[in-house]
């Protein structure tokens, strides 16, 4: 039986963390972003998926790092690595298909999974330039799923992201730009496309075989449909609910805290 | 025996002009040719062209030094120690910079292009996005696109002639006037041992027209050549070499030293608007050698980077620890 905790014993990145580990099946090669996903991947490697397959995108294969790494270039990646390289192996190994699973973010998102990371407000004339694509959209274009980990404000929500940096369910089709779904695109490089979004009050899913719209799969503990909604540009699918996101066991507690990240760097203790 | 191929950091400061296109070795916040940046920030370069796989600390600094009128990549930050990039950001709201767009692997497959010397790679990366809205093409926009060191084209887009595999984005070649590379260890004739990841330099190096190497330590080839296989750059790819112990910080070297996440805290912190760059750059560029720099950094907080030599990482201080 699992040992869930109580609510005064995690926080909401310990659930975010343990949300995103559940995305991982055992003898994956996941693409691991920096953050709190490298916690996510590595705690899904303590527990349920043993022989899942690290990559970090600036060229290590295979990587079980002894000591938690800040981001994907760091000297912690290489020790234990079935092999350090660089970035063209990283992305040829992606593009020819091994990647089953990538973890990214955004700054916004729209109703079929399109991201955002570059700029907010017109591209041409910019309210504020972020830091740009890095690999978010290789990865999504690669992988056979990518799960993204967000924030959830209204102004993330949207109903049309400021710019398609990394590409959802229906994307832009040039030189056009109207929308069609991802599968005329791809052609027979199409493996997948966005599989969830865990953000901080609730985890959603795509109906990738319909039309790729986001729908709400389940809330996290003390949040409701209407709250979410509330906080959404778009009109969300609450129709196939689930019921509450899976709160942390005492033994992910564990793992987080005592092992993988007892520093704090990505995730914060509760304070007792 | 070669020609001689030392140089200094002046001199290495010296051969990227005004106007000249500019890559760099290392990955983010890990291995940027950080005592050459700073020169070149000191000799007040202008109209650099950078060319990058990825961005970091070392565009940051050019950017806001108002060096820079070109970026052509696909991130800019200082990961977790500052979440953007704040001075490209002000720079492409005061429209004093072109940004050209293109994601991570494009820009990787476009140096594998240039490295191997052939016009321009394939691939199926991005599509749909708006880093192919051809409205959005900027040096195009700009009346940039001479087809010499610039392509005449962003992208070019056709089906998949051999499989019938779908769409596919052809991407031009990178043609870069100079690569400055930060290694470990380079031999007297130019060959390059990288420790750990070498993410793209072996690409960069062979991409660009002139390749720099400043290295921790400049080693006998013979010493290197005694183990060619484990050699990530061969030595007539190399035109000159540096050598410059600790050149990459505030960046990382692996085994040697990690990445000096406060100093980076408070560029970012310090540096967002263009007085706060100024007062920065004045106290830590300006009237500085690389000398002169280490000594004010001091002796504690170099020691507190240094890399355990059997980890290759400075291993983190436990809280509460044994």
């Amino acid at each position: 039986m699992s040992d869930f905790a109580s609510p005064e014993e995690y926080g909401l990145a310990d659930l975010l963390c343990c949300a995103a580990a559940h995305e991982v099946q055992d003898n994956e090669v996941v693409f691991a972003g920096t953050g709190l996903p490298m916690v996510a991947i590595m705690l899904a490697q303590q527990t349920h998926a043993p022989d899942l397959k690290l990559i970090f995108e600036a060229g290590t294969l295979d990587g079980r790092p002894l000591e938690l790494p800040t981001s994907v270039g760091d000297a912690r990646c290489e020790m234990g690595s079935s092999r350090a390289s660089g970035l063209n192996d990283a992305f040829s190994i992606a593009q020819r298909g091994y990647v089953d699973l990538g973890f990214l973010g955004g700054a916004e998102v729209d109703l079929y999974g399109n991201v955002n990371t570059t700029c907010i407000g017109d591209y041409l004339d910019p309210d504020l330039r972020l830091t740009g694509s890095g690999g978010n959209p290789d990865i999504n274009s690669f992988a056979s799923r990518t799960v993204f980990i967000m924030v959830h404000e209204k102004r993330r929500f949207v109903e049309n992201t400021s710019y398609i940096t990394s590409p959802g369910w229906r994307v832009k089709k040039w030189p056009g730009g109207e929308f069609v779904h991802r599968k005329e695109l791809y052609g027979s490089a199409y493996r997948g496309g966005p599989s969830a979004i865990i953000s901080t009050m609730g985890v959603f899913r795509f109906a990738d075989e319909e039309d790729g719209h986001m729908y709400l799969d389940t809330c996290h503990p003390g949040v409701t449909p209407q709250q979410i909604q509330e906080q959404c540009q778009f009109k969300l699918d609450v129709s196939r609910i689930q019921g509450e996101t899976l709160v942390p066991t005492r033994e992910e507690l564990h793992f987080i805290h005592d092992v993988l990240d007892p520093d704090e760097i990505f995730i914060p203790k509760v304070k007792k | 025996m070669s020609q001689d191929k030392h140089i200094t950091i002046q001199q290495a400061a010296e051969i990227i002009k005004d106007g000249s296109s500019l890559t760099f070795s290392g990955f983010t916040i890990w291995r940027r040719p950080f005592a050459i940046v700073y020169e070149l920030i000191r000799q007040y370069r202008k109209n650099l062209h950078l060319i990058e796989v990825n961005g970091g600390p070392q565009t940051e600094f050019l950017v806001g030094a108002g060096c820079v009128d070109i970026w052509e990549s696909c991130w800019v930050g200082h990961e977790l120690y500052g979440k953007y990039g704040a001075n490209l950001s002000r720079k492409v709201a005061d429209k004093e910079i072109i940004v050209e767009d293109y994601s991570h692997a494009e820009m990787l497959f476009r140096f594998v292009a240039g490295a191997s010397g052939a016009p321009y790679a394939v691939t199926q990366t991005s599509l749909g996005t708006d880093i192919h809205n051809p409205e959005y093409d900027m040096l195009g926009k700009a009346g940039l696109r001479d087809g010499k060191r610039i392509a005449k084209e962003k992208y070019v887009f056709t089906e998949d002639p051999f499989f019938d595999g779908g769409q596919v984005v052809h991407v031009p070649a990178a043609k870069v006037d100079v690569a400055l590379l930060c290694v470990q260890q380079v031999g007297e004739e130019g060959t390059v041992r990288v420790d750990g990841q070498f993410y793209s330099d072996p690409e960069v190096a062979r991409a660009a027209d002139i390749t720099i190497v400043m290295a921790e330590e400049i080693v006998p080839e013979e010493y290197l050549r005694r183990n060619a296989d484990q050699n990530t750059i061969a030595s007539f790819e190399v035109d000159h070499i540096v050598q410059c112990p600790y050149g990459a910080h505030p960046t990382g070297m692996f085994g040697h030293y990690d990445v000096d996440g406060p100093f980076l805290k408070d560029f970012y912190s310090g540096t967002r608007t263009q007085e706060g760059y100024d007062a920065f750059a004045k106290e830590w560029i300006h009237g500085l050698d690389h000398h002169s720099y280490l000594e004010k950094l001091g002796w504690p907080r170099i020691l507190k980077m240094r890399a355990n030599s059997a980890l290759n990482f400075c291993p983190r201080e436990k809280k509460g620890g044994n």
